[in-house]
């Protein structure tokens, strides 16, 4: 619970062991089609009457699937906060899990895949998924699924993902706004009180590994630009060695302006008007990419100029100013997060799901602000090998360099 | 013109500059000038050349960007407390002193290129700028903002320039400053930082409103690149400044809800049910955008795999007339209002969306401060809703697009 003075609204956060990592082997799709089925009316209302009580509060509601954790998260006016949680509760504890439910999320999740296929941001990354983890991988496809596993999921399985995954050990859930730390307590607990259930035992992953580069190219017709994904699979968020990886990646290319990709590529030579990179914070290695949109003239030189700034960083040719520079970026980007209930809310919940620690969010700058350049070199040295990678490309054709 | 807020919930300031120029300020040929010199704004002046603004800021962790539309170029920057002074400082700074070299012109054509191609990618906006271009036949909304591929191939750096010139001084700019001090410090500062800026003699023409509409307009876009099909209708209606505007945000709100996309919320709403729930459309959404002439009310539907453009655009339709001809019940009413309430209050718990919130109420004339508009909105009535609806969703006033998919 973190009150915040002087606001009208508060943000909730729930996460639940859920996402990806927990849904059940070879069936990508099944977590997300649970959750979006949870909003379709409980035990007590149908989903009408459900959406007239949540509507009636003025509240926002999702439930989205994440790499490691199913979230839902929203927002109450300060004095709806009991009959809000209420309505989580309800939501998340009893939902009606019905035929109809089912087939209106498969509907809508068909459609979903079908805009999928012609978006080139997502054949990109759903290629570069592909490229990078074997079958049976819980990350090898998008959290919209396959559609094979979306056509074919049945009622049982959904309810059966559900029993697994949505249980009160193992979720957390953050207030954060205008709120007394008392009396939250109290509403959340005669909310969530009697909700029960056990953690299921870890899923076993082994590590990825690529064995060297590995690039395809997928037309996408009609379209002007081509989305590139450039990747590595990354760390657990547990690892020791993550906040050193942040450092890294912010030197490399996590920003368009102080990162050492996201400058040349964009500011200097003008190829992009989109570059950015990446590292998933999940229970095992999740995706570590460049993400860029480029002109098809352009994609072989974006990505050449890429890896001859991760060159750079792999020799040691870091400026010591670009390394304060990535330092005090992620640092001051903690104390401007704290400008909105959801940004505070995100930080506690980071914490509290990967175990990070009670000081950790007091730890954390002093952490940023110990890597050094020998770090950042080591990193990218094991981490982001320039002879074993996963490139993938979509839109039109590339042009013949 | 200065205005500030405080706000104590977090050491944060976050400093707004809303340029009174956009899309509206420009003719067929150089469409998307003003979006070009908002990028050409990041590339330096003599006192902070090129690189020196993004990493200085990137160093505080700052927030910070720019956009433009139809009306207005903006640029802020939400920093650390201690440091607001120096985000006021480069904002004075690049008001007058931009460079705009050639050199760096023809760098961030490519750029600019690249982010009208990224826009093309997608068909909504596709189908959406077709719409506007077809709605408006004199007014230069219709123009939409970035340009096309070969007006921004065309832009001149000389062009840029004079347009920079003409339209960049502090009395054709809005400053919001909005954080973590109190007004009067907030106001003071930026006051010091703005005031050597010398006024100049802003040279707005004009702008001749658009004829009345007088009768259905229809276009079809045909591509490739999009899976779904798409139903949007645009409908005149009325200016930020017209009283009528809270009505029709509220109207916006009955037939979609405030939220949109994924989110579970707005799902009790005209549209949300007639369109999705009956498996029409898989998405729809309803706005009324505060703008300083009068544009579209919008709406847009995602058609559902096997529907055709057809059955949804009918039961939209019957939907908006319903709602013109039948009262709202009470406790419908009671759920648009407290969504209409929630959409004003939520973002508003955030510095930096509190501070867009205030800027774009004064610069679209919709309201003098976010109070005001609070309180605008909490006046609507079933009845205005009602009326707003029967005022706007009139046949001859309609341009309606569908977006077909082609193989491919």
């Amino acid at each position: 619970m973190v009150p915040i003075a002087g606001l009208r609204s508060v943000v909730a956060l729930l996460a639940m062991e859920a996402g990806q990592f927990f849904e059940p082997a070879g069936r990508p799709g099944v977590a997300r089609l649970t959750a979006q089925a949870m909003l379709r009316g409980t035990a007590r209302r149908d989903a009408s009457a459900w959406s007239d009580a949540l509507d009636a509060l003025g509240a926002s509601a999702r439930l989205d699937v994440g790499s490691h954790a199913a979230v839902f998260s929203g927002q109450c006016l300060a004095d709806d906060l009991g009959a809000y949680l209420d309505l989580v509760a309800e939501t998340v504890v009893t939902p009606a899990l019905a035929d109809s439910g089912l087939e209106f999320v498969r509907a809508q999740a068909l459609a979903d895949l079908e805009e999928a296929k012609k978006d080139t941001r997502s054949v990109a990354d759903q290629t570069w998924r592909e490229l990078t983890y074997p079958v049976g991988h819980p990350f090898r496809t998008r959290s919209i699924g396959d559609e094979l596993v979306v056509r074919s999921a049945s009622l049982a399985e959904i309810r059966a993902h559900h029993r697994n995954g949505i249980h009160a050990a193992g979720s957390v859930l953050v207030l954060a706004g205008a709120l007394d730390a008392d009396r939250a307590f109290d509403v959340a607990e005669r909310a969530f009180g009697a909700w029960s259930g056990t953690e299921p035992p870890d899923r076993a992953v082994a590590p990825v590994i690529l064995d060297g580069m590995r690039r395809r190219a997928v037309v996408v017709p009609d379209k002007t630009q081509a989305d590139v994904v450039l990747g590595w699979p990354g760390l657990p968020r547990t690892d020791p060695r993550f906040t050193r990886a942040q450092v890294a990646n912010m030197v490399f290319a996590a920003d368009t302006f102080a990162s050492r990709a996201g400058q040349v590529v964009r500011d200097q030579l003008g190829l992009a008007y989109y570059v950015f990179s990446s590292i998933a914070g999940t229970a095992i290695q999740g995706p570590w990419t460049v993400r860029m949109g480029v002109n098809p003239e352009n994609v072989e030189r974006a990505i050449s100029v890429t890896f001859t700034e991760l060159g750079k960083i792999r020799d040691g040719a870091i400026a010591d100013d670009d390394l304060a520079l990535a330092r005090d970026k992620l640092v001051g980007e903690l104390e401007v997060g704290r400008e909105s209930p959801n940004g505070v809310a995100g930080m506690v919940l980071e914490a509290e799901l990967f175990q990070l620690g009670d000081d950790h969010l007091e730890r954390y700058p002093r952490e940023l602000r110990a890597v050094t350049k020998d770090d950042v070199v080591a990193i990218a040295r094991k981490l982001l090998p320039l002879d074993h990678y996963a490139l993938a490309i979509a839109g039109p054709e590339i042009p013949a360099s | 013109m200065i205005h500030a807020l405080e706000a104590r919930h977090a050491p944060v300031v976050s400093v707004w500059v809303w340029y009174n120029v956009g899309g509206r300020n420009e003719v067929p040929g150089t469409t998307g000038m003003s979006h070009f010199l908002e990028h050409m704004l990041f590339k330096g002046t003599p006192v902070h050349p090129k690189g020196d603004l993004d990493r200085l800021l990137a160093r505080y962790g700052a927030q910070w960007n720019a956009f433009t539309n139809e009306d207005v170029t903006c640029y802020f920057e939400t920093v650390p407390r201690d440091r607001y002074g120096v985000a006021l400082e480069l904002e004075a700074d690049r008001m007058r002193n931009a460079l705009i070299s050639i050199e760096e012109v023809e760098a961030e054509r490519t750029v600019i290129v690249s982010e009208r191609e990224g826009y093309e990618n997608d068909p909504s906006f596709l189908l959406g700028e077709s719409l506007q271009a077809v709605a408006f036949d004199r007014h230069p909304y219709g123009q939409g903002v970035i340009g096309s591929k070969f007006e921004i191939k065309l832009m001149t750096r000389d062009g840029l320039y004079a347009h920079y010139r003409r339209h960049y001084a502090p009395n054709n700019a809005y400053v919001v400053v909005v954080g973590d001090d109190s007004a009067e410090s907030l106001v003071e500062r930026a006051a010091r930082s703005f005031g050597a800026v010398a006024a100049e003699q802003v040279v707005a023409p004009p702008l001749a409103p658009e004829p009345p509409q007088m009768g259905e307009k229809r276009l079809v876009v045909h591509r490739a690149g999009g899976a779904l099909p798409l139903v949007q209708v645009g409908f005149h209606t009325v200016a930020a400044s017209d009283p009528r505007a809270a009505s029709l945000q509220a109207l916006g709100v009955a037939l979609a809800g405030g939220s949109g996309g994924d989110a579970a919320s707005g799902r009790s709403s005209r549209l949300y049910r007639a369109l999705v729930e009956t498996q029409l459309a898989t998405d729809v959404d309803a706005s009324f955008g505060l703008t300083k002439d009068p544009y579209l009310f919008t709406i847009e539907a995602t058609v559902r795999p096997g529907v055709t453009h057809r059955a949804v655009e009918d039961a939209l339709l019957r939907e908006l007339r319903r709602l013109a001809d039948e009262p709202i019940e009470e406790a419908e009413f009671a759920r648009v209002r407290r969504g209409l309430l929630a959409s004003v209050a939520f973002p508003s718990d955030t510095i930096t969306w509190r501070a867009f919130r205030l800027g774009s109420l004064l610069s679209s004339g919709a309201a003098s401060s976010i109070g005001a508009w609070y309180d605008a909105l909490a006046r609507v009535t079933p009845d205005d809703v009602r009326r707003a609806a029967t005022e706007t969703f009139v046949e001859r006033s309609r341009t309606v697009g569908h977006f077909i998919p082609e193989a491919g």
